[in-house]
């Protein structure tokens, strides 16, 4: 039976968590009175006004939270959806004399399906390009508000919004509006806090960190941006929804693009990926204007360069500098989390069918030949290795297994399935895990984070449930031998850990394939020995076959029982180790021969 | 009929060629850099009101005006290299990105607090109107943007066809480590790519300025149909920014006339929806490649 | 004096070490040779000469001068020349303006001698000047590969550092440039070649050196190097186990 890094008689591992903040239901009460203050104390109504602005912008901002600072998607329309909210509830109440309650889901819903519309367009776009979609969203609504009088008004705006009623009672008093404003936002903080703890959470921020990586892993990446989109944008819905009911007046200038960069500036300035970042930026950039009054003309421009000088010294916002450090200084405590289970490897071998067929494989970038008709079988519960000279096509030829690319002509099936035309998250989901040359980790994500993404995989026989995901992450990372240093962010552990938890990410879906690019790259002679060590535990795994491609011929030697050797594109030897690494043609591949120099 | 046709394509022309100008600008710090500057459309701003205060206020000739304002830009230009770019030029696109728009919002509010909100009127070039040629009537200042426009473009062409200063521009765009490795000062190639694309820039605003009134929101409208001109005519390709530019002109000139007036600006913007989903390397651009 | 020295090297690439400690020297007028697989730090080495990056420890020493922290385009303004990995030719301009570009680092030149100067690089690479007008992107592995050292070789440098030449090209071609190679060096040229073909790089080498995970394992002379079991080994494996007789 397989060796397992932790067997029932070994020691609980004990697991570093950083200290829990003690003494949270003290802050957490003020908060809750917070907005009752008004009540108590005499507040004028121009600070209502602004405490009334501040909880309504935060509400986009927070979506830009999401939609930014978690995905990694660039929003320039923000403003855009803000509006479609505030408008919604302007003609539902004003030109239809409908309640604000109908109103209300109508603008969620309207920012929302248009979000979602956005967001298919990052099937195609990315960076630059998503910017300037969503900027041309932005620049057609503006138009529309301004031009399509009939219906908006035009530059004159929808005035004489009322006030909601909430059982009977209308909220008309701007201090009982601003609780109903602050409980919703209330309401937001807390789902924008909760979700990078789920699984949706964590596979936008792994799409963030490394779009690809998270492709392989089995990320729906496609899906997560679209969702990112539609919460976003219906979060800012909901806000726009509330100020048009709280300032009862709605005007085109209010949802313009300049709108749209400020709470891009106002997310930027208290911390991208953060809900307290959030509305700390919204209530700085609100305040700041009042408090910087004496400064006049000359603010608006500091403020244009003080988006510069973010950028350059502060881009994770004031926040992220806080909790930097605050992290710092404060020390993780070890928390005792008992024993690790044993990963479970094994895989049921149905038949002695070959778990992977390359079949007459091409791929051409324009006429350049990379991968020339290359046919490969791997044998399930094998270690089969493909080596070949430097640009001789095997990462390619990786990547079109993987379903990076298309082959140009040939096919792929995977245990018994036509896997060509599926995308690689789809792989995944059919048991094919990866590691990459260059290590792709979710950099700023904690070990045990990386490795749940690999969990999360569709199709990973688990019970549902992130305990579930946990328990097998863990087992993942016990079994390369981090469960100690689950909870570091990975970017911060030494190459050969990262290493380490690249593969425990791969075995954490419970791969029928195991596809392994150059994994001792880079690695030092003891390094080196451990991974070893660790192919052949994996070896003696049930039913797991390894295609592994590699430089390291000695390593090679130790753990593969087939190899499959490469050059120009095409294969020019096959076999077992011993004979193949002896065969003058390889030979030849790699050191050249007298022959060639002579003739 | 063919009169009002020819009317429109003209006016749609110069529009286009405004564009074009701009949109070059913006193309030469991509393909050098890498960095799409969001407030490209600031440069034609700043030079307009730069010409304001020379050509109204200080009452200076206008040759002098115009070459001092461009000087006024080349100095923003290398401002820019070594506040905006420079600072950022190992990072990813998104701060880079944020950070230009935050110069556009610098430029456009030190403006706004040295010269005030109020749009000002600049005056022509020339005091004659222009001249009728059959049943069209040829602007002044519109054939001057169009002559002027050929000129800057042709200057561009020799510059960068036939001499040696644009080879090594071209070959720092191309790849640039490899540049540094034959000796080419590549910061200075940048710098010069900053200043020569801030003239340009400010060389559309100065023409424009006496058809629009001289506003602190001038350039940013300008600036978006800059960018749109760039993606529909190849993400950064030097001819499909001028190509698409004129062709965002014309296209803008007949919506405006056989559409709607308001909805104009609006066709722009669909045009690059369309081809950002369908084409989004543009008309001449290389296709936006698969990589690993 | 040797002509270029390097004293202990070391290259990190963020926290990966490249190379450990990295001595070796080229003496005027010879072709040397660096030999290893793929990833044992070869290109680092040349990277780090040449200026794209700097040793984290160590010296280096060109003509007596220490070079290691100066910019790359400073060290090819002292005479040496880099042609990477990849040839990395200037897809977008013809071949006459690429050759042109090689002699950027040696401040204004009169057109004439320009003209000059690329005329006899017509001579030492006649296909290039069949092509004098085509796009570097449209020409194969093995024009390329010429053109990028026609390009080196308009800096006029003293020493030229050749990084696998050979790689993706077919055998034939090989050939034609090694018999370039040998051409330059008759000429008087100084060469350190990197290559993972060491049979073909030791038929023109005067000494060659062997890394291996970033460190110096063998030195000698082509023929103390050919047919070396150990220099085999070192690629390819074959009876050398990676023994744990390291401390942790």
């Amino acid at each position: 039976m397989s060796e397992a890094a932790t067997s029932t008689m070994a020691p609980p591992i004990t697991v570093r968590r950083p200290r829990l903040r003690p003494r949270l239901i003290p802050p957490l009460v003020v908060l809750a009175l917070l907005p009752f203050l008004p009540f108590a104390i005499t507040v004028s109504d121009y600070t209502l006004n602004i405490l009334m602005q501040a909880t309504t912008y935060a509400m986009p901002v927070l979506g830009l939270a999401i939609v930014l600072g978690y995905t990694g998607q660039i929003n320039l329309a923000q403003a855009a959806f803000f509006g479609l909210g505030a408008y919604a509830v302007a003609l539902v109440t004003v030109t239809l004399g409908q309640s604000f309650w109908i109103g209300l889901p109508i603008g969620v819903a309207l920012a929302a399906g248009l979000g979602f519309v956005l967001g298919l367009t990052t099937l195609r776009l990315g960076g630059h390009y998503l910017a300037m979609i969503t900027i041309s969203f932005q620049q057609i609504f503006d138009l529309v508000l301004n031009n399509w009088i009939a219906v908006t008004r035009g530059p004159d705006g929808i005035a004489g919004i009322a006030r909601p009623s909430l059982f009977g009672w209308v909220l008309a008093d701007a201090r009982t509006y601003l609780v109903l404003c602050a409980a919703v936002l209330y309401a937001m903080v807390a789902f924008v806090w909760w979700l990078p703890s789920t699984r949706l959470g964590r596979a936008m921020r792994a799409v963030r960190e490394n779009e690809l990586a998270a492709e392989v892993t089995g990320v729906h990446t496609l899906r997560v941006k679209v969702v990112a989109f539609t919460i976003s944008s219906a979060l800012a819905g909901m806000g726009g929804v509330l100020f048009a009911a709280g300032f009862a007046y709605v005007s085109p200038d209010n949802f313009s693009f300049g709108r749209s960069v400020e709470f891009l500036t106002m997310v930027l300035l208290g911390g991208v990926q953060s809900p307290i970042g959030a509305a700390l930026g919204t209530v700085l950039l609100i305040l700041l204007p009042e408090w910087l009054r004496f400064l006049k003309g000359i603010y608006l421009a500091v403020y244009g360069l003080a988006v510069i000088l973010i950028m350059v010294f502060m881009p994770e916002g004031i926040w992220g500098l806080i909790q930097t450090v605050w992290k710092r200084l404060a020390r993780p405590a070890p928390v005792e989390v008992g024993r690790v289970r044993p990963l479970e490897l094994d895989i049921p071998v149905a038949d002695t069918s070959p778990i992977l067929h390359l079949r007459e494989v091409r791929k051409h970038f324009g006429g350049v030949k990379a991968v020339a008709g290359v046919d490969i079988q791997v044998s399930r519960g094998t270690v089969h290795a493909l080596i070949g000279p430097n640009g001789s096509g095997k990462t390619t030829i990786l990547n079109v297994l993987n379903g990076i690319y298309r082959p140009t002509a040939g096919g792929i099936v995977l245990d018994g399935e036509d896997v060509t035309g599926r995308s690689p998250h789809e792989r995944a989901g059919r048991g094919l895990g990866r590691t990459f040359q260059n290590i792709r980790l979710f950099s700023a994500l904690s070990a045990l984070e990386n490795v749940m993404v690999g969990a999360q995989r569709d199709g990973n026989p688990l019970p549902p449930g992130n305990a579930a995901l946990r328990e097998r992450a863990l087992s993942a990372l016990g079994f390369v031998g981090l469960a100690d240093r689950a909870h570091l962010v990975v970017k911060n552990l030494p190459y050969g850990h990262q290493r380490l938890v690249e593969i425990a990410r791969a075995l954490a879906g419970h791969p029928k394939l195991l596809l392994l690019d150059e994994p001792a790259a880079g690695l030092n002679p003891v390094e080196k020995q451990s991974l070893v060590e660790l192919l052949k535990r994996l070896r003696s795994a049930h039913g797991l076959t390894i295609f592994l491609i590699e430089h390291d011929m000695g390593l090679i030697e130790q753990v593969s029982d087939r190899i499959s050797v490469i050059n120009f594109g095409k294969k020019i030897a096959e076999g077992a180790p011993a004979e193949v690494l002896r065969h003058p043609d390889v030979i030849a591949a790699y050191l050249g021969t007298p022959g060639h120099a002579a003739a | 009929m063919l009169a009002i046709n020819l009317q429109i394509l003209f006016s749609g022309l110069a529009v286009g060629a405004i564009y074009a100008l701009v949109s070059l600008g913006f193309v030469l710090i991509i393909r050098a850099t890498n960095v799409v500057n969001f407030a490209q459309g600031d440069f034609p701003m700043v030079a307009a009101f730069a010409m304001l205060t020379l050509l109204s206020s200080l009452k200076l000739p206008y040759l002098l005006s115009f070459v001092l304002s461009l000087a006024v830009m080349a100095v923003v230009g290398v401002a820019f290299n070594y506040g905006v770019y420079y600072p950022l030029r190992n990072r990813t696109y998104l701060p880079v990105l944020i950070s230009t728009l935050g110069a556009g919002i610098f430029m456009q509010n030190a403006v706004l607090a040295i010269f005030g909100p109020q749009p000002h009127p600049l005056p022509k070039v020339f005091r004659a109107q222009g001249f009728q040629v059959g049943g069209v009537f040829l602007d002044s200042q519109y054939l001057l943007i169009l002559a002027v426009t050929l000129v800057a473009v042709g200057f561009q062409y020799f510059l960068f066809e036939y001499t040696l200063l644009g080879k090594k521009l071209q070959a720092t765009s191309q790849d640039k480590d490899m540049a540094r490795l034959v000796g080419i000062p590549v910061a200075g190639m940048i710098t010069f790519t900053f200043v020569y694309s801030a003239a340009l820039g400010g060389l559309a605003g100065i023409l424009v300025a006496p058809i629009l009134f001289v506003s602190i929101g001038m350039g940013s409208t300008i600036a978006l149909k800059a960018f749109s001109a760039t993606i529909i005519g190849g993400f950064g390709d030097v001819t499909g920014a001028i190509v698409g530019g004129l062709l965002l002109g014309v296209v803008e000139a007949f919506a405006a006339a056989y559409v709607s007036v308001p909805y104009k600006d609006a066709f722009a913007f669909l045009l690059v929806f369309v081809f950002l989903l369908l084409r989004p390397q543009g008309i001449f651009g290389e296709k936006v490649s698969e990589k690993a | 004096m040797p002509l270029l020295e390097l004293h202990q090297v070391q290259s990190h690439y963020g926290a990966v070490q490249a190379l450990k400690g990295v001595s070796l020297r080229v003496e005027e007028g010879e072709i040397a040779t660096l030999l290893g697989a793929n990833g044992a730090g070869k290109t680092t080495t040349l990277r780090t000469i040449s200026g794209l990056m700097h040793p984290s420890a160590g010296g280096i020493t060109f003509a007596g001068r220490e070079i290691h922290r100066l910019r790359a385009e400073q060290v090819v303004r002292l005479g040496i020349a880099h042609v990477p990995e990849g040839r990395h030719v200037f897809p977008g301009l013809t071949v006459t303006e690429n050759i042109m570009l090689g002699a950027s680092s040696r401040g204004r030149l009169r057109r004439a001698t320009l003209f000059a100067e690329i005329e006899e690089m017509f001579e030492i690479f006649p296909d290039l000047k069949r092509l004098s007008s085509a796009l570097g992107w449209s020409l194969s592995g093995g024009q390329q590969q010429m053109l990028a050292v026609a390009r080196g070789l308009m800096a006029k440098p003293r020493l030229l550092l050749l990084d696998e030449p050979s790689l993706g090209l077919a055998p034939i071609i090989v050939q034609q440039l090694f018999e370039v190679i040998k051409r330059i060096r008759a000429l008087g040229m100084t060469i350190l070649l990197v290559e993972q073909n060491a049979h073909m790089a030791l038929s023109v080498a005067d000494r060659g050196y062997v890394l291996e995970t970033g460190k110096l394992m063998l030195e000698g002379t082509p023929a103390e190097l050919l047919d070396n079991e150990e220099v085999r080994a070192a690629y390819l494996g074959g009876g050398r186990s990676p023994s744990p007789n390291v401390t942790a």
